[in-house]
């Protein structure tokens, strides 16, 4: 007798499927993360049952440290995060649009991206903090986590556009302006959206860097506080907000550029 | 407002009346079955570091106005490079071409292309890929959507005006190809292996569609292809090419009106000369035993 047959092509299953698959997943992994505590028996390691304890408060009551609570710490961080995002996608897509459709630019401007774009975003933090202050500085450390590939990401796009289409423009009368609005950048929706993906995850890890670096009233001085007055359980309860805030990111990222993408037609 | 566009090097204003999208307007002077468009003299030639390539070597012929020439020639003889100079995507190594009497030296709206892939833009509705010519030109809307309207209904995509490209079959694809080449009214349409892209019968149901369409009109139009039966088919004259680097072998004049009767008896020699022909100039053709 079987109560439940699974059918591939039956979409309600594989949503139920995929979904057991991820609870069990996180179950067996909250289980070794307690295995794990426990052998270490380190109290900088709090067992997971602490830890939840840690977040439920700070998520229900609110705990205060240094006089503010979780939810503004958060605030702090993510108004820093989109004025890096911001900044990076004014920056990124005009400049990334014109690198990848004028070559003689292009060639010139690739050696000072390839240079620059090694550099760890966080090597920057001193040196902008102290120049441009803590929150302008933490900013400006997300402006260059996502900056990169978002640029990458676009002129490669602009490289990829099917020359058929610009070549399907100009024997219609369109002028290189005009090539450039109605068909390069619709074109290029697509690598910019993808840029945007990538980029936010990397934002999310500069910003925590750069704010635990400085105090700014964020979201990593948090965890440094906590860390620091020996409050390990709400230490780690942070690190779980900031890993659900990166998946929830990427993750709306990751659908909006699937949808779009789709809508137009190009969905690689 | 004065707007100014410049066709071929030569600037128009509005007063002339002469817009980006009607430039057939521009050769009403030359009567129909005259010259229209001149190629004198083309070569073509590729330079690698190792080696040269002649693609086209030394071609001359006429494009009469409301013809339809084929061009037909062994695989990679260099006919889509002949169409694509006269479009002006690419610049011939030397030689003219002229259109009325001016030069072409770069890409315009008056020689329009058909692409054997499409080449229709996928973020585009059908309507908004037929409308894209006119919309550059600067056509007011009310007459965007009526121009296109005719030639949704001419080309039989009423349904599909608001479909993505993605939703449609090939065929009905280079529907949308045409009309988007065809509501410019260019002086010339190019056309690239139209149909090499689709399967037989496809092809056929096109090629009809295309005869209907040009039922009545004065349209010139170029169009190099693979088929020596769609030449026949189509076509009021046959360029026939030798193998690279490309010469004129011979034009043939077919006759009859169409729409034609396939399979009539005039066109069996007719194919099998041709064919004969290419035959002996193909360059993958297995060695002799």
């Amino acid at each position: 007798m079987q109560l439940f047959k699974f059918d591939e092509n039956n979409r309600t299953h594989r949503i139920l499927r995929m979904g057991a698959i991820v609870t069990i997943s996180l179950l067996a992994f909250l289980a070794v993360w307690w295995i794990v505590t426990i052998l270490l028996n380190n109290v900088n390691f709090p067992t997971p049952d602490k830890v939840f304890e840690a977040l439920y408060n700070l998520l229900v009551y609110g705990d205060r440290m240094g006089g503010h609570s979780l939810w503004e710490y958060l605030a702090t961080s993510l108004t820093t995060f989109v004025e890096g995002f911001f900044m990076a996608m004014i920056v990124a897509i005009p400049l990334g649009l014109l690198l990848g459709y004028l070559k003689p630019i292009r060639e010139f401007i690739t050696p000072w991206i390839e240079v620059l774009r090694p550099i760890a975003p966080i090597a920057w933090a001193p040196i902008f903090i102290i120049s441009f202050g803590s929150a302008m500085g933490s900013a400006l450390v997300v402006f260059v986590g996502i900056v990169f590939p978002l640029l990458t990401n676009i002129i490669f796009g602009v490289q990829k556009i099917d020359k058929n289409w610009l070549d399907a423009s100009k024997t219609l009368g369109a002028s290189q302006g005009q090539i450039f609005v109605k068909v390069v950048l619709p074109a290029t929706v697509p690598y910019i959206l993808n840029g945007m993906k990538i980029g936010l995850g990397i934002g999310w890890m500069c910003i925590v860097a750069a704010e635990m670096y400085k105090r700014t009233g964020g979201i990593g001085q948090f965890l440094v506080d906590a860390v620091n007055n020996g409050q390990m359980a709400t230490a780690f309860a942070i690190i779980i907000v900031i890993a659900i805030l990166g998946i929830l990111t990427t993750g709306v990222a990751e659908y909006v550029s699937k949808v779009v993408s789709r809508k137009m037609g190009m969905d690689a | 407002m004065k707007q100014e566009m410049v066709i071929n090097g030569k600037k128009y204003d509005s007063k002339d009346r002469v817009r980006a999208d009607r430039t057939d307007k521009l050769y009403e002077h030359i009567p129909a079955g005259e010259p229209l468009v001149k190629i004198e003299n083309l070569n073509v030639t590729y330079r690698t570091d190792e080696k040269t390539t002649v693609a086209v070597d030394n071609i001359s012929f006429d494009i009469k106005k409301g013809e339809l020439i084929a061009i037909v020639g062994p695989s990679g003889c260099g006919k889509s490079t002949i169409l694509r100079c006269i479009s002006g995507l690419l610049q011939p190594t030397s030689g003219t071409i002229m259109i009325g009497d001016k030069q072409c030296t770069t890409a315009g709206s008056d020689r329009g292309m058909v692409f054997q892939d499409f080449a229709l833009f996928p973020w585009r509705s059908v309507r908004q890929n037929i409308q894209f010519g006119l919309e550059i030109a600067g056509v007011p809307i009310d007459e965007r959507r009526e121009r296109c309207d005719r030639y949704l209904k001419a080309m039989g995509l009423e349904e599909f005006g608001d479909a993505r490209v993605h939703e449609l079959s090939g065929g009905m694809k280079q529907r949308v190809g045409i009309a988007r080449a065809m509501i410019m009214h260019p002086a010339v349409i190019l056309m690239d292996e139209p149909f090499g892209a689709l399967d037989a019968q496809t092809r056929n149901i096109l090629q009809e569609s295309l005869v209907n369409v040009l039922k009545n009109s004065d349209r010139t139009i170029v169009f190099v292809t693979h088929s020596v039966d769609e030449a026949l088919y189509l076509a009021d004259r046959v360029l026939i090419l030798s193998k690279r680097p490309a010469t004129i072998h011979t034009i043939l004049e077919v006759p009859g009106e169409r729409p034609r009767d396939r399979g009539a008896p005039e066109f069996i020699q007719m194919r099998k000369d041709i064919l004969g022909y290419l035959q002996s100039q193909n360059t993958l053709r297995s060695p002799k035993p």
